[in-house]
């Protein structure tokens, strides 16, 4: 959960070395759904992401997993960005280096902030069409079908390429990782890592200060929940119970309790 | 000197905690209930590596370090000991030995079907005579026309139950007609080969322990592992490695039983406070966290010297040694901590507690370790 993370309430931000390094639940869905297209066709698998050093450890597992390279975008410019800004680095590695894309994939949301922008934000940075929260793709010609779960029904749409689509949470099941997928991961070449200078932003580029939105505070709801405890004979209890909760307890079941039917009986 | 486990080594654990937690510790607690061997995880760890962990690619395996290998059976075990114990006893002692001393047509005879876990390896030396004292071994093979006719019985044998390949330790004659000891390879659909009872263990219940019997077995001269005359080199080398895995077994239990009891002592409440607020607790804890802590160094080092190349036989036993005391000693920590639910089959720590045991008899009991630590202090030069 997201307020379970370790906060830093003075900037707002995530303090990442103490979080435990791992791929977002939604993106790792994304890595399966562009690896069972690449079973099905060639493609090659470019997996990015922006975070400090230690994020090198998820694009190894990126890599184990089956993709063909890993970018680490990193620098302490960029941190603390917001979707904003981190919608707008993304798109600059993407348009410098990676000019040739067909599909770009996002996990529909990340467990650390759970805004579900950075997908739509990276599309319209890069002028490029748009689908949330896919949960199955099927890649044509020069567009890709893409079906997904809107409330109680399914829609299939159609999309031309290039274009970005973001996987849902419930889609794609994850393969688990190879132990050989592993070995290799850290045997061929590394990581490339990506800094702000390579990246073309100048030296007054400053991502915290530059983000339009900040976080003031993360927590959780706190509840006023307390025990009640009946006491007493059998049947007073029983009787105390239906005329306390009795309402709550026949919503909760979905009809009507009718109580004290022991004493009509 | 780093202390700090790689990216690699931490990407392993992570990878076999998370394949474990969620596909192995569900069934666990009812496996072990019903001495149920689980040929449905095997299949699902089949295509993931585990019964290639040191198998170099080109064979199907996964190309492990040492290190890498000892995370593997540690975090394995630290859901199922029993599951960490087939999976450790096949890479070690089962397919370790056929790299080391096969001949290239017997590594590409059975290496590559092991690696994929089609067929599980399993190793004998111990006999209803014969177990410390490798020397009293009854178990003959004699020289015939077509290869080596087996005789005699083995027992106690992990994955006896399901083995497909099975390394036999065995007295031969060399040329001089003098006795000797030797290692063969032999396949489970022999004929004259078979598999005794299930035995009624205390610990490890998921794993099939059996008693394997030899009669009239005819193996082909190809299947004859290394020289004649050579089995004591092999079954020693391959107990050296074999010590890491079974070092990590117990190190992954005592790891459980921490964990366990960390938690228990947070949550459990007498005397209107949790247990972890009493000072006896804590020294219970903070013994505990050390004993694990200087198992897992031992054993690290154990394996990094594996990996260079260097003797690790002293410090191979040092590992097991010191790791098979903190997994019993922790163990039963643990069931203290957790009182009488501890020693009630609703948790798990009355399962780490009769899992630990063995890990200071099996691959060498602790005694053999001190005698091996001993031999290589004494043999240095003054």
């Amino acid at each position: 959960m997201v307020s379970e993370l370790p906060w830093d309430s003075k900037t707002g931000t995530l303090k990442r070395e103490l979080a435990q390094g791992m791929m977002d639940p939604a993106s790792r869905r994304a890595l399966e759904a562009a690896l069972q297209i690449k079973e099905n066709q060639p493609a090659h698998i470019c997996a990015i992401t922006m975070g400090p050093l230690m994020a090198q450890e998820v694009l190894h597992q990126a890599k184990a997993l089956g993709a063909d390279e890993g970018v680490l975008l990193t620098d302490r410019k960029m941190a603390g960005a917001d979707t904003f800004l981190t919608s707008f680095i993304l798109a600059r590695f993407i348009q410098t280096d990676c000019k040739d894309v067909d599909l770009v994939l996002c996990g529909s949301q990340t467990s650390d902030s759970e805004t579900a922008q950075i997908g739509p934000q990276l599309a319209e940075e890069l002028k490029i069409p748009a689908i949330g929260y896919a949960n199955h793709i099927n890649v044509l010609k020069k567009s890709v079908e893409v079906q997904r779960q809107v409330d109680d029904f399914f829609e299939i749409l159609n999309m031309d390429l290039p274009g970005l689509i973001t996987i849902d949470l419930c889609a794609y099941n994850p393969r688990y990782l190879s132990l050989a997928g592993v070995e290799k991961a850290f045997e061929n070449q590394g990581i490339r890592i990506v800094n702000a200078e390579q990246l073309g932003f100048d030296e007054t580029f400053c991502a915290l200060k530059d983000s339009p939105t900040r976080i003031i505070d993360v927590y959780s709801p706190t509840t006023q929940k307390e025990n009640h405890v009946l006491k007493g004979a059998v049947k007073k209890v029983v009787d105390q119970l239906f005329d306390e909760y009795g309402k709550v307890i026949s919503s909760a079941m979905g009809k009507d309790l009718k109580t004290h039917e022991h004493d009509e009986a | 000197m780093d202390f700090n486990p790689c990216m690699k080594h931490q990407l392993i654990r992570k990878t076999v905690r998370e394949f474990a937690e969620s596909e192995i510790k569900p069934h666990v607690s009812l496996l072990d209930k019903e001495s149920r061997f689980p040929w449905d995880i095997i299949e699902k760890m089949k295509p993931l590596n585990f019964f290639g962990l040191q198998v170099p690619e080109i064979y199907g395996g996964a190309g492990l370090d040492t290190i890498s290998y000892a995370i593997v059976i540690e975090e394995l075990s630290r859901v199922s000991a029993a599951i960490g114990l087939c999976v450790t006893v096949h890479n070690s002692v089962g397919i370790f030995p056929i790299l080391k001393f096969g001949t290239k047509e017997q590594i590409q005879r059975f290496v590559p079907v092991m690696a994929q876990g089609e067929s599980i390896g399993a190793f004998c030396l111990t006999e209803a005579n014969a177990g410390s004292d490798a020397g009293s071994v009854e178990t003959n093979a004699v020289e015939t026309k077509n290869g080596f006719l087996l005789n005699g019985t083995k027992i106690f044998v992990t994955n006896g139950g399901v083995c497909g390949t099975i390394l036999v330790f065995a007295v031969s004659e060399d040329i001089s007609k003098k006795s000797c000891a030797s290692v063969f390879i032999v396949e489970k659909d022999r004929p004259g080969f078979f598999v005794g009872e299930i035995e009624d263990l205390c610990g490890m219940r998921a794993n099939p322990v059996s008693s394997l019997f030899f009669e009239d077995c005819q193996v082909p001269r190809e299947n004859l592992l290394g020289k004649i005359g050579q089995g004591l080199k092999i079954g020693l080398t391959a107990l050296d490695t074999g010590r890491i895995g079974i070092a990590a077994q117990a190190l992954g239990i005592a790891q459980a039983a921490f964990e366990s009891s960390v938690s228990y002592a947070k949550e459990r409440q007498q005397f209107n406070k949790p247990l972890s607020k009493f000072q006896t607790i804590q020294n219970y804890l903070a013994r505990m966290a050390t004993q694990i802590d200087a198992s897992r160094l031992l054993l690290y080092r154990a394996a990094a010297l594996k990996d260079s190349g260097k003797p690790f036989s002293a410090e191979a036993s040092m590992a097991k040694l010191y790791c098979s005391d903190t997994a019993k000693e922790v163990t039963d920590l643990a069931v203290q901590i957790h009182g009488g639910y501890g020693y009630s089959k609703e948790y798990d720590v009355e399962r780490y507690f009769r899992d630990a045991k063995v890990t200071q008899i099996y691959e060498g009991t602790s005694e053999v370790q001190k005698m091996v630590i001993a031999r290589s202090i004494l043999s240095q030069p003054s």
